[in-house]
């Protein structure tokens, strides 16, 4: 909407999605790839391929990565091809940031070459762009993404010190002066990190648009990720609230989501309108799609919303769920949660992935007492905590109130990396060591990588989270990140494989130099569970993945694609929870609308699922339900087939 | 002489201590065996060898150090504290005169 107001204002505009789960091209109804498409005269736009812009990236730089580690340590041709073979955790991250910067230098050469030569600016029309809009993954990885200019600081110091002595002897023993393509390709990268990390801290050049829904755990979010920004230098000076429903005739439903919205967007305004601009965006019956819409949007959002006053809420009822929408049970689908020791639940953004995955887990937990179920969160935006409204930690423990067989978990990578410092550090070392680099963890540079949460890093510490749980739950609960990363973490397990085979491969290779230690034997027994986990996730019978969803046009989209990807890497998905539907419409002539429209959607889902796949209804609750008892009675409103 | 013999004596000396050093390691210290068993799991892990191939090493390197273990248990034949004090050397040359 804002890279169309922008279009529209006379600005040459480039959007980029550098989410892995891209919606841009189905936000302006087209297909978009990795390469510009222009959209309208001054508007083109863009949806990164972060691996295939990493292929490209090392095949033009692998000639002078390749020798910066012959030089810098023992590995010879094939195993520095083996290396630089591997998949690279972090990589959307990693990727998004060089693209940008990318495409943020030609702009700027594009600007140069305008006041210089009215004649290039002609010749190089698609590299000139006044404004760069970006839109980023979910909030996790968006913190991910903007602390990753640090880390490619950190590798380019790595490099650096690898090709330290092959420079020290090109220098003063051959006496040649003249850096090198790997000197070169040094800096470039270290010039990249520093220029992006000051370039997203510069409010002159970057503006951070934070948006939200006024939801309370999106609310929490809010908060969480701006101070998390602040932290890190990045002001924020707008918010965008999306999905605000309108004003319209009473109705009990639409009241009491209403009156809760407002509450949010009030707390927003106190919390966070000091220096800042609170935006309203109005809910749609039909989701925005193309160029028009979005544009009719862009007029119609800057007039605010004037929320009713009319507050006549009462708690929700679970007898609000009509009879007839009661479907048969099916005897030939399998029961999609009962029997799997590992579920995780995914989605796009704000659909209601904890909520739903919370609701199972306890549900899981109280069928059989006996039955020890761990919820993990490996989203690094956290939400459990917001919802159980209670402390919830890195250290798995029970909830207060709730089963006592039921432990939970946020993952915090980082200071999970934090508790294995030593470990970690011990293993560099030793790595180090094995492939001939002296003085180990100081000249790789470890310490300031340890400092960091690099990009990749939730996606590595939540196998190792579901690895270590095994042992002490039957169940494990797994609330994902958004698609895009959910997808990452499922397939980290493949990438940490091969990690681990071409390390062992180099340790056996140089045993006789350096004598296999405690890095092999840890090397070994986790690439004996990271097998197993493999294993147990291409088991339908153990494993499964269930894709929470709204009856919207945007979701479903991502979801068929989320169900593309996830037949790829064998995985079974043996339902979809459509989650916040109006199932009780009433007389009221928007909830009558959404419903319409929401069955649509749904027969839509009902195709793309399959005839193995059972849809999951589940009803809107204004205000939303939060702690263990009221999602307990939410859950016996769900339409089960 | 005199230097010619405590040469002799001190070269033995040195060899049959690196002789009973290396026997004390083979016999005693089992780690050799550990890295052996560690480089089989290693190349289960890579695939160089199959789960048949490796239970042969494991079966064959744990009977090597129970072996060691029933040694440490049995009549100590010389423990790291007995030291050599002398050497018995006859001589050819000695013969001759």
């Amino acid at each position: 909407m804002r890279a169309v107001a922008e279009a529209a204002g006379g600005l040459r505009v480039l959007i980029v999605s550098t989410d892995p789960a891209h919606s841009l091209g189905d936000v302006f109804a087209t297909t978009l790839t990795s390469t510009p498409r222009r959209l309208r005269p001054s508007l083109d736009a863009v949806e990164l391929d972060a691996p295939r812009a990493f292929a490209r990236w090392l095949r033009d730089h692998r000639r002078p990565l390749g020798e910066i580690l012959e030089h810098g340590t023992w590995l010879d041709r094939e195993d520095v091809d083996a290396l630089l073979d591997l998949s690279v955790p972090g990589v959307d991250e990693l990727m998004g940031i060089l693209e940008i910067d990318r495409l943020a230098r030609g702009e700027r050469r594009a600007r140069e070459a305008r006041q210089e030569n009215q004649a290039l600016r002609v010749l190089r029309p698609s590299r000139s762009y006044d404004v760069i809009i970006v839109d980023t993954a979910p909030t996790g990885h968006t913190l991910r993404l903007l602390s990753a200019p640090e880390t490619v600081a950190a590798v380019a110091g790595v490099l650096g010190d690898l090709q330290q002595e092959h420079r020290l002897i090109r220098e003063q023993l051959a006496r040649i002066g003249r850096p090198e393509a790997a000197d070169r390709l040094i800096a470039v990268l270290a010039d990249q990190a520093r220029e992006t990390a000051a370039r997203l801290r510069d409010v002159q050049q970057t503006a951070f648009v934070w948006v939200t829904l006024p939801e309370e755990l999106s609310r929490a979010e809010t908060g969480d990720g701006i101070a998390a920004l602040e932290r890190a230098g990045i002001t924020v000076r707008d918010i965008v609230v999306n999905r605000v429903l309108p004003d319209g005739g009473s109705c009990p439903t639409c009241d009491r989501r209403r009156a809760d919205e407002r509450n949010v967007i009030a707390s927003i305004r106190r919390r966070f309108a000091r220096g800042r601009t609170i935006h309203t965006v109005p809910a749609a019956i039909k989701e925005p799609r193309g160029i028009g819409a979005l544009a009719s949007l862009a007029r119609s959002g800057a007039k605010g919303l004037g929320l009713r006053a009319n507050d006549t809420t009462k708690p929700f009822r679970a007898s609000a769920r009509p009879a007839a929408i009661r479907q048969r049970p099916s005897a030939l689908r399998p029961q999609p949660f009962s029997g799997a020791s590992l579920l995780f639940f995914g989605g796009k953004g704000g659909v209601g992935k904890t909520t739903v995955a919370a609701t199972v887990a306890l549900r899981l937990a109280r069928a059989d007492r006996h039955r020890r179920v761990l919820l993990l969160s490996t989203d690094p935006a956290h939400s459990l905590a917001d919802l159980f409204r209670s402390e919830v930690g890195d250290a798995a423990r029970p909830l207060p109130g709730g089963p006592a067989n039921l432990a939970v978990r946020e993952l915090d990578a980082a200071h999970a990396l934090e508790m294995r410092r030593t470990q970690f550090e011990d293993a560099l070392d030793e790595i180090a060591a094995a492939i001939g680099v002296e003085g180990a963890s100081a000249a790789i540079g470890t310490s300031e990588l340890m400092r960091l949460a690099p990009p990749g890093i939730d996606e590595l510490f939540g196998v190792l989270g579901v690895v270590d749980a095994r042992a002490d739950y039957d169940v494990i609960v797994v609330d994902t990140a958004p698609t895009g990363h959910a997808l990452r973490l499922l397939e980290m397990p493949q990438a940490a494989r091969e990690w681990m085979q071409v390390l062992l491969r180099v340790l056996l290779k140089y045993r006789s130099l350096v004598r296999p230690g405690q890095l092999a034997a840890e090397l070994v027994e986790l690439s004996r569970s990271i097998r197993e986990l493999i294993a147990l996730l291409r088991d339908p019978e153990t494993t499964r993945f269930i894709a929470v969803t709204r009856a919207a046009e945007l979701p479903r989209r991502e979801t068929a694609r989320l169900l593309g990807r996830l037949r790829r890497l064998h995985l079974a998905v043996p339902a979809i929870v459509v989650n916040a539907l109006t199932l009780a419409p009433g007389r009221c002539v928007r909830c009558r609308a959404v419903s319409a429209a929401e069955k649509r959607e749904l027969a839509s889902l009902r195709k793309a699922c399959g005839r193995r796949c059972a849809i999951i209804q589940t009803p809107l609750s204004a205000p939303p339900p939060r702690g263990a008892a009221a999602l307990n009675r939410w859950s016996k409103s769900w339409i089960e087939p | 002489m005199f230097i010619l013999d405590s040469l002799l004596i001190g070269s033995l000396r040195f060899v049959l201590d690196k002789v009973i050093a290396a026997a004390e390691t083979e016999a005693e210290d089992d780690s050799a065996l550990r890295e052996q068993l560690l480089e089989a799991q290693m190349r289960l892990e890579l695939g160089e060898i199959s789960e048949e191939q490796f239970a042969a090493i494991e079966r064959d390197v744990l009977i090597a150090i129970r072996e060691i273990k029933g040694r440490q248990q049995g009549p100590i034949s010389m423990s790291p504290d007995d030291k050599i004090t002398g050497v018995d050397i006859q001589s050819y040359a000695d013969e001759d005169q």
